[in-house]
């Protein structure tokens, strides 16, 4: 298989993989844009491998694939920032966790001491409305 | 001891064979303490297990997470409840029966006596060594900790991993802002001696799992390995300030 080939079939592959997972829900479509934008790419340099080779020319590179040494580059700094966002989520994400529970068991607290003020004996723990969520 | 608020944290996994058995083992050493389970996210039976032992004592609540988060937000959650009602002193107590409550009213004479903000129980110091001291893997991993926070720190430690703790009301304060997410022990540890807590060990019985199936295994402990690792040596380059607390 040439290289051209394989381009062209990885670029298909990660196109449809995009589609597949944003047609699930399990991606959003604004983070697709970027993963679209990039396996078109490949799609187009496997078709029209001249591109990379006019582009490495007006980028004055020396052989035509350093040019996709940059390209590599780039999806590392997005894939590195991506990583970041992710982090920032699940610490967001703990945050809101934690106080989910301790709600909960405040409203647990607050709807036993209700119970035995009106005589209604106790409540359950865990039995609150918001535990069936 | 008088007058100090206390409160002791279960985090509990799927513990649902020795949650009940570690909780009595625990009321008949502490009788005046409050108790707090916090059950994270458990799929077998713990949340019933629990519901039914926060019936029927009226000192234990019970607090779940709603989804399964792991150790350092399920003892995290612990410290925030903990700070939340004034708590002087919490102690993390597993709920699979590996800590024999024995060994707490000597953890808590020396947390109070010399001011510690963190006090582990032991297993590897004499002379009430228990009669377990884990497996012969993970005492390898146990000891290289050891030499780890020992020599980047200058400061003893026998048993770094031992999730059997007492936090002081400053270990409560600042674990509520930072705790780290997962095997947080020996990072802990490290995190408290570099920013100048106070911390000291006292020895501890501990026994086999009562039940369950313990969250680390082949492949976690490697990971646990180089995970901790990295993460004590990243410490080590962080500045000594106290974390900010964004909560």
């Amino acid at each position: 298989m040439t290289a051209e080939k394989l381009m062209m079939l990885s670029g298909a592959i990660a196109f449809l993989f995009t589609l597949y997972w944003v047609r699930k829900r399990e991606m959003l479509e604004k983070l697709a844009i970027i993963w679209i934008v990039a396996s078109s790419f490949f799609l187009l340099l496997g078709l029209f491998p001249d591109i990379l080779k006019i582009f490495a020319l007006s980028a004055r590179l020396s052989f035509s694939t350093a040019a996709l040494f940059i390209f590599t580059g780039l999806m590392y700094i997005f894939a590195f920032f991506a990583s970041l966002a992710y982090s920032n989520l699940y610490r967001r994400n703990q945050r809101l966790t934690q106080k989910i529970a301790l709600l909960e068991l405040r409203q647990n607290e607050l709807e036993a001491k209700l119970s035995k003020k009106n005589g209604e004996g106790d409540v359950e723990p865990g039995q609150a409305p918001l535990a069936s969520l | 001891m008088a007058g100090e608020k206390i409160l002791v944290v279960i985090p509990a996994y799927n513990e649902e064979k020795s949650l009940r058995k570690s909780v009595e083992a625990l009321v008949s050493i502490l009788r005046t303490s409050d108790i707090l389970i916090v059950n994270d996210g458990s799929l077998d039976g713990t949340q019933q297990v629990a519901a039914s032992l926060a019936r029927e004592l009226p000192a234990l609540s019970l607090l779940s997470l709603p989804i399964n988060s792991g150790i350092g937000i399920t003892v995290q959650t612990g410290l925030l409840y903990a700070r939340s009602k004034g708590y002087d002193y919490v102690i993390q107590y597993d709920g699979d029966g590996q800590h024999d409550p024995v060994s707490i009213p000597a953890m808590l004479r020396k947390s109070v006596e010399e001011k510690l903000d963190l006090c582990v129980g032991s297993r590897f110091l004499k002379p009430q060594a228990g009669d377990f001291l884990s497996t012969g893997l993970r005492r390898v991993g146990i000891q290289f900790f050891s030499l780890l926070i020992s020599s980047m720190t200058g400061i003893r430690v026998t048993d770094p991993t031992s999730g059997f703790r007492v936090y002081g009301k400053r270990a409560i304060d600042l674990f509520s802002g930072y705790y780290p997410d997962d095997y947080p022990e020996p990072e802990a540890l490290f995190w408290c001696v570099r920013n100048g807590l106070r911390v000291g060990e006292v020895p501890a019985r501990m026994h086999e799992r009562a039940g369950g199936k313990s969250s680390i295994q082949f492949m976690g402990s490697i990971y646990y390995m180089i995970k901790v690792t990295v993460a004590i040596l990243v410490e080590k380059i962080r500045s000594r300030e106290m974390i900010k607390d964004d909560s």
